[in-house]
C-alpha cells in the first residue's frame, strides 16, 4: 500500500533567466513507516511513481515483512540464495561493518530479535535462558558468506535481519535516482535516516537536519536535540529509548547483543552519526549504541570518517550529551 | 502542506546540554531498584478520597499495608473495608493515633478538621500524608509548619497529588528550559455542570456528608480544585502569589449552600511578573478541567493526564525549520501545530499513585517530599487568600510572615 503526494511549491518564474528551481515534495508509506523526499530542480523530473518502483524493488529482495522476498528466501534456505545487486551490497557493507566493529553490529542477531518480540510475528512470552541458549549457535555474520553471485550460509538455521540498515540503503537508492536524472540538491529521508546533497532553492540555504530528542520511549518528543547543517552526506540515529517490550518484570529493549542474547545494556540513549553515505552511517549507529560510551568514542578516534553525536544517562538519571568535534562543526547554534 | 507536518520542527532553547528527567522506562531499565520496606498504614477518613486513595493503595501492595481504617460513620468504616481487607475499624482517630502497628497515616477528613489531625498525627510520632488543602486558614497553615519542622524526623506530605504526575514534572523541567519563554498569563478552570453535593442517607447527616457545602468546615471551590493548580504555579515558578483578587456568588445552586458555587480569582505574581486566572462554577461543563500556561515563546495546554506544547509563531520564525529530523522512530504532529508532551512509554497513572509512592520514599529515604509542609502553606495561604477576597471583597496581599523557609 503506497500513497504518494506530488506537491510543488514554486515562486514566480525570473524572466529572461535559465530556469528557476523549484522544490519538490513527495511523501508516502514504506518499509513499515514514511519517507518524504524534497528535491530542488527545474521540473519534476522524479515523480512519486519512480519512487514507489524503487521502493517496491527494494522490498522484494531485503524485506522480513515481505513474503517471498530475497532475504525471506535465504532465511528459509538450507545452504544460500543467487542475491541480487541490492542484497550483495547491503551484505558486503553488514559483513565489513561486522568485522570493523568486532561482531558488534551483526545482521545474524535475527532469530534473538525475534525471540523477544521485536521481529515480524508476536510472541506470547519472553525467551527463556535456554531458548536462548539454544539460538546463540545460529547467530554470528562469520557464518554468512558472499561467493560469486551467491550468498551462502554455514549453518542452515542463520538467518538474516538487514533491517537496521535497510532504510539507510533505500535512502541511497532514493538519492541515486535522483541523481540519475541530474538532481544535486535534495533532502531524502525514510524512517528517520537522511541522505542530503546541495542547497534548498531558492535562496541557497544549505539544508538543516534535526536531531530527535530523546526523552520518551515510545510516544512523540518534545522538541529537538540538535539542529545540524549538512552539505552532502548521510544522516541517521539509533536508540534505545523507544521500542520495550514488557512481560510482567521482564522488559527488554530491541536492541539484542549478538554475544549475549539479551538486550544490550550500557548508558547510551541514542546514536547519531554523519558518513559520506546513509547505509555506513545506518550500519555504525546500530554498532555504537551496543558499545557503550567509552567503547564508542574510542572506536570514532579511530574511525575518522565518521562523526557521531550521543546521548547517554548518567547514573542519576539525567541524560548529557557529547559528540566528535567533527559533529560539533555541523551543528547550528540559534 | 498539511501532507509534510514533520517539517514544522522548532529548535528549542535551552536543550542543547540540560540535563533531562527520565521518568518511566528508561529509568526503570537502567536503575537500581528502591530499597523497599511495606509501610504499616491507617487511613483517618473514607469519604470519597479516603476511599479512592484506598483503592490507589491496592496497586502499591509493595509499599503499603492498610492495617486501620477510620471513620465516624459505620457504613463508611464498612465500605472501606472493601478496599481494605483485613485492616482494624476505627470511629475515633485518637485511638487509630494511639495503635503502636500504625506507622503513617493519611488524613482525608474535611479541611476544617486537617490542622487538628494531622497536628496530633505528628504528635504521636506518625508520618503524615495530609490530603490537600493544607490547612483551613493561614495561621493553622504557619502553626503547622512550626510543629513539623520540631519533628525533622517525620515526613509530613500534602495530597497536591496532579502535580506528582510525571507529565507536570515535564512541565516543570520545560517552563525551567525556556519552552514558554516569558511567562506573563496563566488561565485556571475547574468546571462542572451538577451541584457539588454527595447523597445523603438520612437527612441528619447532611453537615458531615456535604461538609463542602458550609463555609464553617470548607473552603469551596478554591480550596478544594483550584488549590491544585495555585500549587502547582507555586512549585513550578518557585513563587507565590503577591495580590489575591475574588469575586463569586451562590448563582445557580441556591439549595442552602454557603459556599459560592461560581467563583473568580485573579493573582497577581509580582516577582514573575505574571497574573493567574482561576475559575470554577458549578453551572457549565464545558471547559471542565483548564490550565494554560502563556508565555512570550508558547504555550502549553494541560488536562489531568495530557499536555500539548504550542510554540508562538515568533519562536519557528527565530529559530527556523529543518528540512528533516534523524531519530530512531518517527514523530508525527498533530494539525493545529501542537507537539504532546511525553513523559514515558508506560500510559500515566493516577496522580495520587505517584504522590503516595513519594511518600513510601520520603518515609524510607528519610527526604523531604516535593509537596511538603512549606509548599503545601504556601498554597493554603493562597486559597485563604483568595477566598477572603471572594467573601469578603478585598484585595488581599502577601505578608512577609507567610515567607516560610
Amino acid at each position: 500500500m503506497l500513497h504518494c503526494f506530488l506537491l510543488a511549491i514554486g515562486l514566480g518564474l525570473a524572466a529572461g533567466a535559465p530556469a528557476p528551481r523549484r522544490a519538490y515534495h513527495l511523501s508516502g508509506y514504506a518499509q513499515g513507516t514514511t519517507y518524504a523526499v524534497t528535491y530542488y530542480a527545474a521540473d519534476s523530473a522524479v515523480a512519486g511513481a519512480d519512487v514507489a518502483r524503487q521502493l517496491a524493488e527494494i522490498d522484494a529482495s531485503l524485506s522480513l515483512y515481505a513474503p517471498g522476498s530475497l532475504i525471506n528466501r535465504f532465511n528459509q534456505a538450507a545452504r544460500g540464495v543467487v542475491a541480487d545487486r541490492h542484497l550483495r551490497l547491503v551484505v558486503r557493507k553488514a559483513l565489513a561493518v561486522y568485522r570493523d566493529t568486532g561482531g558488534r553490529f551483526d545482521a545474524t542477531v535475527e532469530p534473538l530479535v525475534q525471540a523477544w518480540g521485536f521481529g515480524p510475528r508476536p510472541v506470547a512470552r519472553p525467551p527463556s535462558a535456554a531458548a536462548i541458549a539454544a539460538l546463540l549457535p545460529l547467530v554470528g555474520s562469520d557464518k554468512v558468506h558472499l561467493r560469486g553471485d551467491s550468498l551462502v550460509k554455514d549453518v542452515p538455521g542463520v538467518h538474516l535481519d538487514l533491517n537496521g540498515i535497510a532504510q539507510g540503503y533505500t535512502v541511497d537508492v532514493l538519492a541515486a535516482l535522483l541523481e540519475r536524472h541530474r538532481i544535486r540538491n535534495y533532502l531524502v529521508e525514510v524512517g528517520g535516516e537522511i541522505r542530503v546533497r546541495g542547497r534548498k532553492w531558492p535562496g541557497g540555504a544549505p539544508m538543516r537536519v534535526g536531531v530527535e530528542r530523546p526523552d520518551t520511549t515510545d510516544a512523540p518528543p518534545a522538541g529537538l536535540q540538535q539542529v545540524v547543517q549538512l552539505r552532502a552526506g548521510g544522516i541517521t540515529t539509533s536508540g534505545n529509548y523507544r521500542k520495550f517490550k514488557r512481560w510482567g518484570p521482564v522488559k527488554s529493549a530491541h536492541l539484542i547483543d549478538p554475544k549475549t542474547g539479551y538486550a544490550f545494556r550500557n548508558e547510551l540513549v541514542s546514536a547519531t552519526v554523519v558518513a559520506r553515505d546513509a547505509l555506513t552511517a545506518d550500519a555504525y549507529d546500530n554498532a555504537l549504541m551496543g558499545m557503550g560510551l567509552a567503547d564508542a568514542l574510542a572506536f570514532l578516534r579511530r574511525h575518522r570518517h565518521l562523526q557521531a553525536y550521543l546521548l547517554y544517562q548518567r547514573p542519576d538519571g539525567t541524560v548529557a550529551d557529547t559528540a566528535t568535534r567533527g559533529f560539533q562543526r555541523l551543528i547550528v547554534h540559534p | 502542506m498539511t501532507n509534510l507536518p514533520r517539517r514544522d520542527f522548532i529548535k528549542q532553547t535551552g536543550l542543547l546540554t540540560g540535563g533531562l528527567w527520565l521518568p518511566g522506562a528508561l529509568a526503570d531499565a537502567l536503575g537500581a531498584p528502591a530499597p523497599m520496606r511495606k509501610i504499616k498504614l491507617g487511613v483517618i477518613g473514607c469519604g470519597d478520597r479516603g476511599t479512592g486513595l484506598l483503592k490507589i493503595l491496592q496497586d502499591l501492595p509493595d509499599q503499603f499495608e492498610v492495617v486501620a481504617v477510620c471513620d465516624e460513620l459505620p457504613f463508611r468504616l464498612q465500605n472501606a473495608l472493601k478496599s481494605a481487607g483485613h485492616a482494624k475499624t476505627y470511629a475515633d482517630y485518637h485511638a487509630l493515633l494511639d495503635a503502636r502497628a500504625v506507622e503513617a497515616v493519611i488524613i482525608a477528613v474535611p479541611l476544617h478538621l486537617h490542622f487538628q489531625v494531622a497536628k496530633d498525627a505528628l504528635a504521636a510520632g506518625k508520618q503524615v500524608y495530609l490530603e490537600k488543602t493544607m490547612t483551613y486558614d493561614i495561621p493553622q497553615a504557619l502553626e503547622l509548619v512550626r510543629l513539623a519542622q520540631q519533628r525533622p524526623a517525620q515526613t509530613l506530605q500534602v495530597g497536591h497529588q496532579y502535580r506528582y504526575s510525571p507529565l507536570y514534572y515535564r512541565v516543570k523541567e520545560m517552563i525551567k528550559q525556556g519552552y514558554l519563554g516569558k511567562v506573563t498569563q496563566i488561565d485556571c478552570r475547574w468546571d462542572r455542570n451538577g451541584s457539588w453535593r454527595r447523597p445523603v442517607p438520612e437527612p441528619g447527616l447532611e453537615r458531615k456528608i456535604n461538609w463542602r457545602m458550609y463555609r464553617e468546615y470548607s473552603g469551596g471551590l478554591a480550596a478544594e480544585l483550584l488549590s491544585h493548580q495555585m500549587d502547582f504555579i507555586n512549585w513550578a515558578f518557585e513563587t507565590h502569589a503577591d495580590e489575591v483578587f475574588g469575586t463569586g456568588g451562590i448563582d445557580f445552586y441556591k439549595d442552602g449552600r454557603e459556599t459560592y458555587d461560581n467563583v473568580q480569582v485573579m493573582v497577581r505574581y509580582a516577582q514573575e511578573g505574571m497574573v493567574g486566572n482561576f475559575g470554577a462554577t458549578c453551572g457549565n461543563a464545558r471547559d471542565g478541567y483548564l490550565f494554560k500556561l502563556k508565555g512570550t515563546k508558547g504555550t502549553i495546554s494541560l488536562l489531568v493526564d495530557q499536555g500539548m506544547y504550542y510554540p508562538e509563531q515568533e519562536t519557528r520564525k527565530q529559530y527556523g525549520t529543518v528540512d528533516g529530523v534523524t531519530g530512531a522512530t518517527k514523530i508525527t504532529w498533530n494539525k493545529d501545530g501542537g507537539m504532546a508532551i511525553t513523559t514515558g512509554a508506560e500510559p500515566l497513572k493516577d496522580g495520587s499513585w505517584y504522590s503516595l509512592r513519594d511518600f513510601h520514599q520520603a518515609i524510607i529515604e528519610r527526604k523531604v517530599p516535593d509537596s511538603n509542609v512549606l509548599t503545601g502553606a504556601r498554597a493554603a495561604c493562597t486559597v485563604h487568600m483568595a477566598n477572603q477576597a471572594i467573601y469578603n471583597h478585598t484585595i488581599e496581599k502577601w505578608r512577609p510572615e507567610y515567607n516560610l523557609a
